[in-house]
């Protein structure tokens, strides 16, 4: 099936705008080229992307290497925010900007829903 | 280990690492795919042990430009470094130029250029590569190596020469 890339743009914007905190979005493929994104305007979508892609592949890497099993998720904190990284199913990952004002159970969960309608829209 | 996308920069690695190699391969979407399949994100790393009192810490760069990111983390606490060109496909000597120039900007390191497919018959000589990449000047070239990344052999004469040239410039022994 074709990605509904309208739908993946759609679900992305709704994300950012629904929570104040969460100050991005970008979903980028494991090669790290860009698919869809919502990006604060300074943000260059293809390093974002590229970055995303050398997060997660060194991120299994260490999951591998430490025989910790398949890495679902990679959270950074930072003082002045926090960035996460959740796999999209197999072609995916989701990565998502906050500030430090966001609750982690919320962030969370908005985008364990976001993770649950992308894998649908990526088809 | 530098250089533009399918110059052979796994292999290099692949080919004489003593340890396995940590890789950060991903299945290729973009231009790269026709060319292969999978493609580095992160970094490799191999181990080799080179004489008894010398130990090799090898790191495959990304070819593609939009990990630029990597190239920068990676040259900044590099010793030296090979520039990985494919002979045979001119098209990527403008790359290995400014992946050159990106390197030059950021530190003064001992370096080489290693030539590799120069078995293909569409592969250009090391002198017309040299000018294509705008290194032809006397003054300004870096020794040429041809390098073939799949033989162990082939990469340790040409890290021999990387060697060589890191001995010669900064004068350690």
């Amino acid at each position: 099936m074709v990605p509904n890339t309208q739908k993946i743009q759609m679900l992305l914007q709704s994300l950012v705008t629904n929570s104040p905190e969460i100050e991005g979005a970008s979903l980028v493929t494991l090669d790290g080229l860009p698919l869809a994104s919502t990006l604060p305007g300074h943000m260059d979508e293809e390093r974002v992307s590229a970055m995303a892609a050398t997060m997660l592949s060194i991120g299994e890497r260490i999951g591998e290497e430490l025989q910790k099993g398949n890495v679902g998720r990679i959270f950074v904190e930072s003082d002045q925010g926090y960035c996460m990284l959740t796999s999209c199913g197999d072609d995916a990952v989701l990565l998502v900007m906050a500030t430090t004002a966001a609750k982690q159970g919320l962030l969370q969960l908005a985008i364990k829903r976001s993770v649950a309608d992308l894998k649908l829209a990526l088809g | 280990m530098a250089g533009p996308v399918g110059a052979g920069k796994s292999t290099f690695v692949r080919a004489v690492s003593e340890i396995a190699v940590v890789d950060t391969d991903r299945q290729a979407t973009d231009e790269t795919s026709l060319l292969k399949q999978k493609t580095t994100v992160g970094f490799d790393f191999g181990r080799l042990q080179f004489s008894p009192d010398m130990a090799l810490h090898l790191y495959g760069t990304p070819g593609q430009d939009r990990f630029d990111f990597m190239w920068e983390e990676l040259i900044s606490k590099a010793h030296a470094y090979i520039l990985l060109v494919p002979a045979n496909r001119p098209a990527t000597f403008r790359k290995a130029h400014l992946i050159y120039q990106f390197m030059s900007e950021r530190v003064a390191l001992p370096m080489v250029v290693g030539l590799t497919h120069t078995d293909c018959e569409e592969a250009w000589s090391a002198d017309n590569v040299a000018i294509a990449m705008d290194l032809a000047e006397p003054t300004q070239r870096p020794p040429f190596v041809e390098v073939n990344a799949t033989e162990p052999d082939s990469v340790t004469r040409a890290l021999s020469a990387l060697i060589q040239q890191y001995i010669l410039i900064t004068g350690a022994a």
